[in-house]
């Protein structure tokens, strides 16, 4: 049962990470003016096609870096999340191990005592 | 009890798969803080569930004061373990969503202080059940399981009574758009059930436990 449960996490972190990566593309227009402004700032244009093509470039850039950082903390807290439920059933399924053990090794001890009654 | 468990067993995790499926492939993305925002459907249903985990533990304690049955004990450390392991969660997403949306791992504004409370107190009960043995441990772990959780009111209110901090109103879940909004009661009925689950299966891990301590105890005091 416990290995089934373990499978079955194991396969929901799969499934929540494909999900993650394919977290579409989102852009507001603030975002994009702010920047868009960034970046011309950074750049100091004076009107010059080849300047704006860098800028945004450049802004094309930082969209894509601050996506990927949010991207990053959404997988992180996630991560942390099912790392934090997959150590407690790991735990869970070492008690019951270690129960187990003590069960059969009380069943033995009880049967030995029995048959030195008997005897 | 095994037959419930697993049945609830597959349908928690039926539901975990739909549930990560509406957070990913159906809410709407936030138009504020953009995609860090899907960690408040796990983040927010966790810390609700241990609330409902620590009540668990809360009436069970009482119960066993009232009734001093070992079955109402394990039923409140079973329900603590679980509370313990929803507020863990809860710490820990909450300052990796806050770093991202405000810039800030931790504040010391009064919810989050007083869930770090709660966590330690709960964290206090174990060591106290550690510590203590028979009757003892059963009756001081649940005099302290009945004043823990007299925070949980404090860590819910804490928004509305101070009136500070990086927590928004308590009534900001419910204005988001409706795909949100479904998407966060489908979680937090999952994570319920989760937390229902779990701690059956804590329960009848400890009444096997006991059951063999029992055992063990009459027959070894017989053959010695």
């Amino acid at each position: 049962m416990m290995k089934i449960v373990i499978i079955v996490c194991g396969l929901i972190v799969l499934v929540l990470f494909v999900f993650v990566v394919r977290v579409p593309v989102s852009l507001t227009i603030d975002e994009v003016s702010e920047a868009v402004s960034d970046a011309i700032s950074k750049s100091n244009i004076s009107v010059d096609e080849d300047i704006v093509e860098q800028s945004v470039l450049q802004t094309v850039e930082i969209l894509e870096k601050r996506q990927s950082k949010r991207i990053r903390y959404l997988a992180s807290a996630y991560f942390v999340i099912w790392l934090v439920f997959m150590l407690y059933v790991v735990r869970v399924v070492q008690q019951q191990r270690k129960l187990d053990q003590r069960l059969s090794q009380l069943e033995q001890d009880t049967s030995g005592s029995q048959s030195e009654h008997i005897g | 009890m095994g037959k419930v468990i697993t049945i609830l067993a597959v349908v928690t995790f039926i539901l975990l798969f739909c549930s990560i499926y509406l957070i990913f492939g159906y809410a709407h993305i936030e138009k504020t803080m953009l995609e860090v925002q899907k960690i408040f459907y796990f983040h927010v249903s966790s810390a609700l569930t241990l609330f409902v985990a620590f009540g668990i533990n809360f009436v069970f304690s009482i119960t066993y004061l009232i009734n001093r049955k070992s079955n109402y004990d394990l039923l409140a450390a079973s329900a603590a373990e679980i509370g313990l392991v929803f507020c863990t969660i809860t710490l820990l997403s909450g300052p990796i969503w806050a770093r991202s949306a405000w810039d800030t791992w931790w504040s010391w504004e009064p919810r989050l202080t007083s869930t770090l409370i709660l966590w330690l107190m709960y964290v206090g009960y174990f060591i106290l059940r550690s510590a203590l043995d028979g009757d003892n441990k059963k009756t001081y772990s649940a005099v302290l399981g009945i004043i823990a959780y007299l925070d949980a009111p404090i860590v819910y209110y804490a928004v509305d009574i101070w009136q500070e901090g990086l927590h928004p109103d308590r009534a900001t879940k419910w204005k988001q758009a409706f795909s949100m909004k479904f998407t966060w009661m489908f979680t937090l009925l999952t994570f319920i059930l989760l937390c229902v689950l779990l701690i059956l299966v804590q329960y009848k891990q400890k009444k096997s436990e006991e059951q063999h301590e029992i055992i063990r105890q009459k027959h070894f005091g017989k053959v010695l």
